[in-house]
């Protein structure tokens, strides 16, 4: 594979909170290529946005990335302290899209104010000029009458017509990575497949490479070629959408598949994985997952597994892939996926 | 826009007239003996009554209240009755508000320059020191009644630093305290609201979203965080504007300042009935007034009212 664009090695981020210190990411490592879009899954905690919020220093004040590089075009984001640095980055070459967008826009200025404000900062855009490209992106984004609609207010908007606008802000200086941290988790079913489609066809266009941050698996196979799952602050295992969903290694992994709903199958309680998530104040041993895995291995709980390659594109953290661990079987569900993965796809 | 300035314009006014005609009949509640004056033992009943009726006052009372309003809407305040017998009202309030008016203007802009510079800055440095200094400040001026601290004012600030201690209008130097006793209250205010709404600001999403765009802090706080948190302080400012006018009763008479401060107080106690309906019209029209104007500006400056469609629903 060619050159990654971003690499995140072992990334360590901490919190202060009250005094006690949080380990938020636990030495997490991801290498992004050149116009692919790889999704993040986990749990709510699991550290996905703090992970990529590093990516350009937007970390909360009290917290900071403690070890671990990050390099991007040749020099490491994790040493980046000013602000004068960060916005050599931010919003120029590596764009966000939030969650919200019903609060997401400032109520008192027009969309079209706050598309150009980006252009005149990154682009040197001025007066007129900023303001056709503004038209032009606004139209780009799927949004009618962008000549009309550049003058209104984000009330005027509706939430998935929002959404498209902070997705305007986003892509309006071509940015080389586009982070977007559950875009769709707050709109309704109808307008997340509209904007799904919105984020797949500009990354089509712009070649750009993104990053999608959700936990509904369902979202990840339209929109991800690679997928990483995230843990407890590391991530556990990645591959490509056909080797995640399909040739799951980690036990996390096969909990995650498990407890999606299956469709057609009729009768069956939900599957919901047991316990919660380990407390990151204190120090974590061994495998994070172990003490919600009922198969866990004794060596699980004592010493932190490594990266084991399963193919070129597929590495996954845990114990079981060592060559001298007993052999444990996938739940059911994950074997009956693979089933018929097996039976249609080949 | 309009609609929404007439239909405001238009509950102004229906308040004002509310609150004319309560104060006038209340005013008819008090005991006559008052008219009198310090004459009331040396009368006899035939005076006294001749007195109640050259002031109208033994009309019915409805035909009083059409009398009064009569007379208003002809621009004529009446003439004082106790306070200085037959000097027109006019007249008594010409001499008294420039002062007050001055003074309220200065310190106006003292408690907002001073104040929003200091909103500002506390809300940069929030949960820092010199956000707990200026908070502490905040507190002082909030919690001790002003009759103590603007005493304290008044005595070291004139035997430390040899300013004069009563008003002279044809020297500067003893404009200076009243000036600040004045602004005291104005800056802790403007200053904790500023910073407070701020705050708010701060906390919202579509700050996050500025950061993420790659705006500095400075930009973002001038072109998203001042300005949106301008918004809910513009509403008062126009009636605090207009509040200048009337006076500081109690700065005023610290150092003898012939404002209209504290002219009310007088007026009432003596049963000056048009003067202190005349006050009353002048309080309450600037209080109506400025809450209006503030209706309008908030209006302007933010879209969401602009546009609501029924627009006097709040």
């Amino acid at each position: 594979m060619s050159e990654p664009v971003l690499s995140a090695r072992d990334v360590v981020i901490k919190f202060r909170l009250r005094g006690q210190t949080l380990t938020a990411i636990r030495g997490a490592s991801l290498d992004l290529y050149e116009g692919e879009s790889v999704a993040i899954v986990g749990e709510s905690g699991s550290g996905k946005s703090v992970f990529t919020k590093s990516w350009i220093g937007m970390l909360d004040a009290n917290g900071w990335v403690d070890s671990g590089s990050i390099l991007f075009e040749g020099k490491d984001l994790a040493r980046y302290k000013t602000e004068e640095e960060w916005l050599t980055i931010r919003g120029k070459k590596i764009a966000m899209v939030f969650q919200d967008p019903m609060t997401a826009l400032n109520p008192l200025r027009t969309v079209g104010m706050q598309i150009q404000e980006t252009l005149e900062l990154h682009q040197g855009l001025r007066g007129g000029e900023a303001k056709r490209r503004t038209i032009e992106i606004l139209a780009q984004v799927g949004i009618s009458e962008p000549e009309m609609r550049y003058r209104q207010y984000p009330h005027e908007f509706s939430g998935g017509m929002r959404q498209r606008v902070v997705i305007a802000i986003a892509i309006a200086c071509n940015p080389r990575i586009l982070i977007c941290d559950e875009p769709t988790t707050s709109l309704d079913v109808t307008i997340q497949a509209q904007i799904l489609e919105l984020i797949r066809r500009l990354q089509k266009e712009l070649k750009v490479t993104l990053v999608y941050i959700t936990h509904d698996l369902g979202v990840v196979a339209n929109v991800a070629d690679r997928v990483a799952v995230m843990y407890a602050g590391e991530i556990i295992e990645y591959g490509t959408v056909e080797e995640i969903f399909y040739d799951a290694r980690h036990p996390y992994t096969w909990a995650l598949l498990s407890s999606l709903p299956q469709l057609g199958i009729k009768g069956q309680p939900l599957y919901s994985i047991r316990g919660t998530p380990p407390n990151l104040f204190n120090e974590i041993h061994g495998d994070a997952f172990a003490p919600r895995n009922p198969q866990a291995l004794k060596i699980d709980f004592v010493k932190r597994p490594p990266f084991f390659q399963v193919s070129p594109t597929h590495y996954a953290k845990t114990w079981l892939l060592d060559p001298r661990a007993p052999k444990v079987e996938p739940p059911e569900i994950v074997k009956a996926m693979r089933a018929r993965y097996e039976r249609y796809a080949v | 826009m309009l609609k929404y300035s007439l239909k405001r314009l238009l509950h102004s006014l229906v308040t004002l007239f509310i609150i004319l005609t309560l104060v006038f009949l209340l005013m008819r509640l008090l005991p006559v003996e008052g008219y009198y004056g310090e004459r009331a033992d040396k009368l006899t009943p035939a005076q006294k009554e001749a007195i109640l009726r050259k002031m109208g006052l033994l009309d019915p009372w409805y035909v009083q209240l059409r009398n009064f309003y009569l007379q208003l809407f002809r621009g004529d305040l009446g003439v004082s009755v106790t306070y200085r017998a037959n000097v027109p009202i006019k007249e008594i309030l010409a001499a008294k508000i420039p002062y007050s008016f001055a003074f309220g203007v200065a310190a106006l802009v003292l408690s907002l320059v001073v104040g929003l510079a200091m909103g500002i800055h506390m809300a940069q440095t929030k949960g820092l020191f010199w956000d707990k200094l200026w908070t502490t400040y905040v507190v002082f001026v909030n919690a001790v009644p002003g009759a103590v601290y603007l005493l304290f004012i008044q005595l070291y600030g004139t035997s430390v630093t040899r300013l004069p201690m009563l008003f002279d209008r044809y020297n500067v130097l003893s404009w200076i305290l009243p000036l600040i006793s004045m602004s005291l209250g104005g800056i802790a205010g403007n200053a904790m609201w500023l910073r407070r709404f701020m705050v708010d600001e701060l906390n919202k999403d579509y700050i996050r979203l500025a950061r993420a765009k790659g705006m500095s802090s400075r930009a973002i706080m001038v072109k998203h965080v001042l300005r949106n948190a301008f918004v809910p302080l513009a509403q008062y400012l126009p009636a605090s504007v207009l509040f200048t006018i009337s006076g500081s009763i109690y700065v005023e008479s610290l150092y003898s300042i012939p404002g209209m401060g504290g002219l009310l107080v007088t007026a009432i106690s003596r049963q000056d009935n048009p003067l202190v309906q005349a006050l009353v019209l002048i309080y309450s029209s600037l209080g109506i007034f400025g809450l209006f104007l503030g209706d309008i500006l908030m209006a302007i400056l933010d879209p969401r009212i602009r546009l609501e469609r029924q627009g006097g629903a709040r």
